[in-house]
């Protein structure tokens, strides 16, 4: 048998070269460093359901492996979406967090909760994989500080996540192997997976027409 | 293995780069449903519809925060 962590790479690698040509485009001049405040804010918005979602799924997954995964890794992601807003004090911009996120971000996340509360909680596992499989490159942070003049401070969640999302999307990728998923639960997380690629695609998209339409 | 569904040239004329692939890979693709095909080739046609000219540089590609 095919192991589901070769499936999922395969199926994944076909789409993410463009993925990762989308993002570089997000790092461009000019307008970094507006571009860079308004991808923080988005993300933030990502960022804040990613606990919320590994709770639901958790919940549902109940005990088992999926189950203990979600369970450990909501102690390793509480409190990201605070290191954003940290970045953006650092970068000397309050936001506002009663405004609404761009419908691009709920379009993002707002699939998994279908699928977790309607269909099966391991398509999150497609979610979690594109997400820390397609973190910031090491030398992302230190050439935002150079080009944009903001602190060091203002992007530890962009150095963080570098760092710290490699080994994390190994393990979802190993976790993948050892449920092993049916053929059915796999090809839900196939979806799952290349619908984020698309929608995290849009987002940057978003973000990079908004900004090149400031001037 | 599951079941193959599509030819390598099959997956050619949608766009998929499979011929410099490991046949083990190529299985995999061969073998994709018709949904995920069908959602793999719009996602590659939407990002490539946005980003024709863009070079991912290694040094600086990747944005995805979990």
């Amino acid at each position: 048998m095919t192991a589901p962590s070769l499936v999922l790479r395969t199926t994944l690698e076909q789409a993410t070269p463009a993925l990762r040509a989308a993002s570089a485009r997000l790092w461009g001049p000019p307008g970094l460093t507006r571009r860079y405040v308004a991808y923080l804010g988005a993300m933030h918005g990502v960022l804040r359901a990613s606990v919320p979602l590994m709770e639901l799924a958790a919940q549902h997954a109940g005990p088992g492996p999926l189950g203990g995964y979600l369970r450990r890794h909501i102690l390793e992601e509480r409190g990201h979406d605070g290191w954003i807003l940290a970045d953006l004090a650092a970068a000397g911009v309050t936001p506002d967090l009663t405004a609404a996120p761009p419908p691009a971000v709920a379009r993002l996340v707002g699939p998994q909760y279908y699928w977790i509360l309607h269909h099966d909680p391991v398509a999150l596992l497609g979610y979690i994989a594109v997400l820390e499989g397609n973190a910031p490159a090491p030398g992302l942070a230190p050439r935002i500080v150079a080009r944009t003049g903001l602190p060091p401070g203002a992007v530890r969640t962009v150095r963080d996540h570098a760092a710290l999302d490699v080994a994390h999307a190994d393990e979802v990728l190993a976790l993948l192997d050892a449920l092993p998923p049916t053929a059915a639960q796999l090809h839900t997380i196939v979806l799952s997976a290349l619908s984020t690629v698309g929608a995290l695609g849009d987002l940057y998209r978003y973000l990079s027409d908004r900004e090149d339409n400031h001037g | 293995m599951a079941e193959s569904r599509y030819t390598l040239d099959e997956l050619e004329a949608y766009g998929l780069d499979v011929r410099r692939l490991p046949v083990e890979q190529q299985d995999v693709l061969r073998a994709l449903t018709p949904a995920e095909l069908a959602l793999l080739v719009e996602i590659r046609s939407r990002l490539d519809e946005v980003t024709p000219d863009v070079q991912a540089h290694s040094e600086i590609a990747g944005a995805a925060l979990f």
